[in-house]
């Protein structure tokens, strides 16, 4: 492989990780809830893939895992922030403590041995002889696929073209009047949250077992945290949350072939870009143009708890 | 719902109420911890009585103890400071990074009497922590960005950042270790064993901290801006003004924090100076309801759990359980804080 479809194909692979954490962020989001508890649901998909893997080598079969124990932890966070209506920043906070904590301890055993198994990568006949790109785009693992073209355009649809997307977004925006138009607003709630824990899980599980194929502590390194600010930058909007990943994924492969290439900066700093990258792309946009405020705005509703009997 | 009986949500908390609560968390946690342990096979009542026994009656688990309290009230200071005006600092993990390693710059290259040096490193350490919360706030108060995550992600470049300077350039090349550099040359002094001055240092910083705010007319702006910023910026309180002031304040006390540990305990930069007491100090603070004065108390607390931990370690319990044990209590804190808002109130009507 060349340079350029080398960049390319790390692109999608990095891209992955934060594409399927920031959709999963995009459903929590859309329905009212800050779910900061992405790093910590990550982490437990991460081990939960290995551990699964160590067992059954099945990479479909990790994945699957990983799904169930994301959404079991998201209903654990569900439960907190919508059925008790607690604090959202802190249940998300104590979740990621949980979550990265919990994942710390039970990995200590699969520590630094690789993954039994993984997502091979599937060449598409034909399309994967197409020069630099073919290769990086259709040669890929098939969950690839699924994170690129199915759950995006999916999610799209759903939140966009169906009635009950539009219910989950009046739900996010304003919950009283979803409430008095008859929208169960807790039992969408508790759905989707559950539902975007399943996918941050999963998130973590495709670092574990097409990414970066180990176990090892601290692995998940903040991209749960970013894939949280990728969803302010893609106005709360699937498609746009996966192109944002993919710029991350970008930089992301920026570092990695600086790393291999030996250039003359440290690696620690090349590791710094992509977090340095979402800081900046967080500032930048709002200050070049104040027009993509409105346009970007999130759920009017976002971080508050609704309360029907109170009024 | 039960006949005559209905559920009440009040607005505020009583503090009796609200502290319960935070005991439960607490007993919840420690009870299933407990059982967590009887199923491995291991006396949690034997643990629990070694636990305390290894803190309290000997020096050394004295001195342990008395070490972690100093950074855990100052992490947790900077995080209930930067609350009192409604900003989440969560980068206090990063700012206590970067004072140690301004601090440390200082410790290593400027030769000096210690009297000179000493408040020079911790002088640089707060201001480590300012400049590294510099964009956070400046981002926050002008652009209106959630410092939430900007902070956060600071966290990670701090690391990185003392990481890259202690295994690479400032690497120690004459003792054995190779991933920190070499002691600097002066530290706080200490008053009993190993307990530095930071100690009664830090109580006296919340203290005061807690004065200002009480007793100051900055301290009444910034607390109004806090409790309703639209009415505060309607009374003609320089809101956005005040956002700056508490952010750079925050981020400094957490710098104070990365310099005293740096000069008082551990004397030398690695990559696990932090011993992730930046995340600790979101817990102090919550626990304290972010009250300043409250933090000297969650702080001890705090320390008291990161202590049994480190001797559970010799239990086969690694940090990372204690962190999940830390998360779940500020899980169910947060739960029970909702929950003590409400009351049961009898009704005469049967309409539930």
């Amino acid at each position: 492989m060349d340079l350029l479809t080398g960049i390319l194909a790390t692109t999608f692979l990095a891209g992955g990780v934060l594409a399927l954490a920031a959709m999963g962020e995009v459903l929590a989001e859309r329905v009212g809830v800050v779910n900061l508890g992405a790093e910590g649901l990550m982490a437990m998909g991460a081990i939960t893939g290995v551990a699964t893997v160590a067992a059954v080598p099945s990479p479909a079969l990790g994945f699957a895992a990983a799904l169930v124990v994301g959404a079991l932890f998201g209903m654990v966070f569900a439960f907190a922030t919508v059925t008790v209506r607690a604090n959202q920043v802190l249940c998300g906070l104590a979740l990621t403590l949980i979550g990265t904590g919990l994942a710390n301890t039970i990995g200590r055993s699969y520590s630094g041995t690789p993954s039994a198994a993984v997502f091979e990568r599937v060449e598409v006949p034909l399309l994967s002889d197409i020069p630099i790109l073919g290769p990086a785009l259709f040669s890929q693992n098939v969950l690839l696929y699924l994170i690129y073209i199915v759950l995006p355009l999916g999610l799209h649809y759903l939140l966009f073209h169906t009635r009950h997307g539009l219910n989950m977004r009046a739900v996010g925006e304003n919950p009283a009047a979803a409430d008095a138009g008859g929208i169960p607003v807790g039992l969408i709630r508790f759905a989707y949250v559950t539902a975007g824990a399943a996918l941050c899980g999963g998130a973590g599980a495709y670092l574990t077992l097409a990414f970066v194929p180990a176990w090892s502590d601290g692995m998940v390194a903040g991209r749960g945290w970013i894939a949280v600010s990728l969803v302010i930058f893609a106005g709360y909007r699937p498609v746009n949350a996966v192109l944002t990943a993919l710029l991350f994924g970008l930089i992301t492969s920026i570092g990695f072939v600086g790393q291999a290439r030996n250039w003359p900066v440290a690696a620690p700093f090349l590791s710094m870009l992509p977090y340095l990258g979402t800081i900046a792309l967080m500032i930048v946009p709002v200050l070049a143009w104040q027009k993509v405020r409105r346009l970007m705005a999130a759920p009017a509703a976002l971080g508050e708890p609704f309360y029907r009997d109170v009024r | 719902m039960l006949q005559g009986l209905r559920l009440q949500r009040l607005p505020s908390v009583q503090p009796g109420i609200a502290l319960a609560m935070r005991a439960l968390a607490i007993a919840i946690v420690v009870l299933a911890a407990s059982i967590a342990l009887l199923v491995a096979g291991e006396d949690p009542l034997a643990l629990g009585a070694q636990l305390v026994s290894a803190t309290f009656s000997s020096t050394f688990g004295m001195e342990d103890f008395g070490l972690l309290v100093i950074p855990l009230i100052l992490t947790g200071l900077s995080v209930a400071v930067g609350q009192q005006i409604g900003t989440w600092n969560i980068g206090a993990e990063g700012q206590f990074l970067v004072g140690a390693f301004a601090a440390t710059a200082v410790g290593l290259f400027v030769p000096g009497p210690a009297w000179l040096i000493l408040p020079l490193i911790i002088a640089a350490g707060a201001l480590g922590g300012v400049v590294w919360i510099l964009v956070p706030t400046l981002a926050r108060a002008f652009v209106g960005v959630n410092e939430l995550i900007t902070t956060l992600l600071l966290n990670f470049v701090a690391a990185l950042l003392v990481y890259y300077v202690s295994t690479g350039p400032w690497r120690d090349r004459v003792g054995m270790s190779n991933s920190s550099t070499p002691r600097i040359t002066v530290e706080m002094p200490e008053f009993w064993g190993l307990i530095h001055w930071g100690l009664p240092i830090a109580i006296l910083i919340a203290l005061a901290a807690a004065a200002i705010l009480a007793f100051s007319r900055w301290g009444y702006e910034v607390r109004l801006s806090g409790s309703n910023p639209s009415a505060a910026a309607y009374a003609g309180i320089a809101v956005g003004r005040h956002i700056i002031t508490v952010m750079l304040l925050s981020g400094l006390i957490a710098g104070v924090a990365g310099a005293f540990e740096l000069a008082g305990t551990v004397h030398r930069l690695q990559g696990g100076i932090s011993n992730n007491f930046g995340y600790l100090g979101i817990m102090v603070a919550v626990l304290a309801r972010n009250s300043c004065v409250g933090v000297i108390f969650t702080g001890i607390l705090m320390a008291f759990i990161l202590n049994s931990g480190i001797i559970l370690q010799t239990q086969g319990i690694t940090t990372s359980a204690v962190l999940a044990m830390t998360g779940a209590i500020l899980f169910l804190t947060a739960i029970g804080d909702e929950l003590a808002h409400y009351r049961i109130l009898r009704t005469a009507s049967t309409r539930a």
